[in-house]
């Protein structure tokens, strides 16, 4: 009785690891193709967003908010505390690849560079959206960390970086 | 504004602007290790595949930042500080889809 029980879980078991084998043979090629025609799109108008929504804000204020001093000589400050905003990015497989055969000459490899200088500019805008929203009219000692997702040991995995960045806001009286 | 968590002032600058430092309670810190259902952990790998930004581990990562945070206040609130300065990050990845955060900084007591 325990046998065929058994022996019933094992084969649902089988059936349910082959259907998300067969699933992962079609949708694996399927989205690499949708990566190689619209990831670079995709990046493009991102990296135009950012951009818009930056300078729209510079120019509102008249300066950037974010700078990484220490504000210690302020003397009119009113109140202060921690503001932070952080994004997971990862280039997609098609860029992987071109990543890849980039190494094999050596070089620069500049898709990363694109994926990564973009995520870190779309933290920092949230980081300033952050701020606005929540009051504060400088950020002082901004700071940028960048760490992967998937450990450096493990082969496999998301291929992601996040992208962290964190400062001190402040509020004149 | 959250200029306040639980009534404990936290900068990341050495100094609180405006404000005069008048005791130290030593290092305080909070860590948390947080991770997705496997659901999401598969749909985030199928994302990835396109690339571009991952919703989902954003979300991850700013819960549990805020998880550390709070913990790390709590911390600093049990050893009568009212504000934590020179606040750090730091992550590091445990295993795919998984990341423990940790937050510390030093407590300390203000006018």
């Amino acid at each position: 009785m325990i046998g065929e029980l058994l022996g019933i879980l094992l084969i649902l078991f089988g059936i349910f690891w082959v259907a998300l084998g067969l699933i992962w043979a079609i949708a694996y090629p399927t989205l690499l193709i949708w990566g190689l025609v619209f990831s670079g799109k995709n990046l493009d108008e991102m990296i135009a967003n950012t951009v818009e929504r930056e300078t729209e804000i510079i120019s509102k204020n008249g300066k950037d908010l974010l700078s990484n001093i220490d504000g210690g000589y302020r003397k009119d400050v009113k109140s202060s505390g921690i503001v932070w905003a952080g994004a997971v990015y990862g280039p997609s497989h098609w860029h992987l690849l071109r990543g890849f055969l980039n190494n094999i000459v050596g070089g620069s490899v500049d898709i990363f560079q694109k994926v990564i200088s973009a995520g870190r500019a779309e933290s920092m805008q949230r980081l300033r959206e952050v701020a606005i929203n929540e009051g504060w009219d400088e950020v002082i000692n901004v700071r940028i960390d960048t760490s992967p997702m998937t450990p450096a040991s493990q082969k496999k995995g998301l291929k992601a970086v996040e992208v962290f960045a964190y400062g001190t806001g402040i509020k004149y009286s | 504004m959250v200029e306040q968590i639980q009534g404990i002032i936290v900068v990341n600058t050495e100094t609180i602007p405006g404000k005069l430092i008048t005791e130290s309670f030593g290092v305080v810190s909070g860590s948390t290790v947080r991770a997705k259902n496997i659901g999401r952990d598969i749909t985030q790998g199928l994302k990835n595949i396109m690339g571009g930004e991952l919703h989902k581990y954003t979300e991850l990562l700013e819960e549990s930042r805020k998880e550390a945070m709070s913990r790390m206040v709590s911390d600093a609130m049990a050893r009568g500080a009212n504000a934590i300065v020179n606040v750090r990050f730091a992550t590091s990845a445990v295993t795919t889809g998984a990341a423990e955060l940790f937050a510390y900084g030093t407590a300390v007591k203000i006018e």
